[in-house]
């Protein structure tokens, strides 16, 4: 009977903690949208923009599209997922973080046209660490794989 | 299962393993902590600060597998009675809740010079938050159920309330674990995966010291926690003996 | 920006951290087991 009594709360926890677990996915899945930190391009092209509406935009600066306005503290560049890209224009100062090819959230709003205007800038930092002398090398996030040559 | 529920045998082989595991643990995390600061490389984009992952991981590390520990020692307190589960419980709360801090300051003081900023509210973040309330939470309930005339608290363990309330918790590990992967955030995705690791090994290397070594240093403390509940249940029983007695 | 500082903060606090709770948990593990002991002894 000790065994019995035992085994039953076994199942009873066993069966609670499956049911909590279960509904807490459940709500953290269904808070997909509203967790998300930010948005990134794609979201953007695929359920359009709200003009003035202050959001997060998130994703790779395009190497190549970062320019300097004649102000000095003016950046405009563009923001890509893969998927879509967004134009951006930031005045203020940039984290060190911040540079092309590198990850970036914006927060601000979007402008009439579609460009979206930041107020603020974060650098977003991607899962690799790396000494400087490897700087250049390719990644392959898919593999963890590191090839090519180290700058000289 | 059952090997360590008579509290002499355990203290028995605790009092040899509390030294071992606290110096040893100290020794590693001096040892990681100092090639960390001094030998590794910078890392090519956050440049120095690259050093603070070697506290904020094991940190992170420690305050979710302390809550681990909480959970296992709630399953086996509810299930087997064991008699040591309620004690462990009581005893892990406190440096895990330490650990769930420190990985959020020292996250929050990397995130200055590397993001941009102190704080945000990404899924991360405030998951790890909810894991630091959730110790409070416990250590609280443990401390009320200690005041229960009669309970389990009396033995230095914690109440059913406080071990069920443990297993509920347990649901916000895997929602930290994943917060990177389902939902956009601010803080880098995964960096130690099945299939590897994106950290070079360059910069890696000391890292597996100091989480062995704050892990050693974990379990020295949960000892040295276990051992003075156990100390101060001797007293009491004696106490309330001496009592009956007078009586 | 400096890097150093941050860094120097976050060992800080980390090592106050743990040094305080190594020294927290050590003395009342020492108190406890004391008592106990002397507890034996005048049996």
């Amino acid at each position: 009977m000790a065994l019995k009594s035992k085994h039953q709360r076994l199942i009873l926890v066993l069966i609670a903690l499956v049911a909590i677990i279960g509904a807490g996915l459940l709500a953290a899945s269904a808070l997909k949208d509203e967790a998300a930190y930010f948005y990134v391009p794609a979201d953007v092209k695929a359920k359009g923009f709200t003009p003035g509406k202050a959001v997060r935009l998130g994703g790779m600066v395009v190497a190549g599209s970062l320019a300097h306005a004649p102000d000095g503290v003016t950046k405009t560049f563009t923001v890509s997922d893969g998927k879509a890209t967004v134009p951006v224009r930031f005045t203020g100062i940039a984290p060190d973080l911040f540079r092309e090819g590198s990850g970036v959230v914006a927060e601000g709003k979007f402008d009439a046209q579609g460009t979206f205007i930041a107020d603020n800038l974060l650098a977003k930092h991607d899962e690799r660490y790396m000494p400087r002398e490897m700087e250049g090398m390719s990644y392959d996030p898919k593999t963890h794989k590191v090839t090519g040559a180290a700058k000289p | 299962m059952h090997a360590f529920a008579n509290p002499a045998k355990f203290l028995s082989l605790a009092k040899v393993l509390t030294p071992w595991l606290f110096w040893g643990g100290l020794a590693l995390i001096l040892v990681g902590a100092g090639c960390g600061l001094f030998v590794t490389p910078a890392d090519y984009l956050q440049g120095e600060s690259v050093r603070i992952l070697y506290i904020h991981v094991p940190a992170a590390w420690l305050g979710m597998g302390g809550w681990t520990g909480l959970a296992i020692a709630a399953l086996m307190q509810i299930v087997w009675r064991h008699p040591l589960a309620g004690v462990a419980g009581r005893a892990i709360a406190v440096p895990g809740a330490l650990f769930t801090a420190i990985c959020l300051a020292t996250g929050s003081i990397w995130g200055r010079p590397t993001w941009g900023t102190w704080w945000e509210w990404d899924g991360r973040m405030t998951s790890m938050l909810v894991l630091l309330f959730l110790y409070f939470g416990y250590i609280a309930l443990a401390r009320a159920s200690a005041e229960q005339p009669g309970g389990i608290g009396e033995n230095g363990g914690v109440s059913r309330v406080t071990a069920i309330f443990a297993l509920v918790g347990a649901v916000n590990l895997p929602i930290i674990n994943r917060s990177v992967v389902w939902w956009n955030s601010l803080h880098q995705g995964p960096s130690i995966t099945m299939r590897g690791s994106s950290i070079d090994s360059a910069i890696l290397w000391p890292l597996g010291l100091t989480v062995i070594g704050f892990s050693l240093w974990f379990g020295a403390i949960v000892l040295m926690r276990m051992r003075s509940i156990l100390a101060q249940n001797k007293v009491e029983a004696r106490m309330a003996r001496l009592a009956r007695e007078a009586a | 920006m400096n890097h150093w500082p941050f860094i120097i903060a976050a060992y800080l606090i980390t090592a106050l951290g743990v040094l305080g709770l190594s020294w927290g948990s050590w003395r009342a593990m020492r108190a406890a087991e004391a008592r106990a002991d002397a507890m034996r002894r005048d049996r």
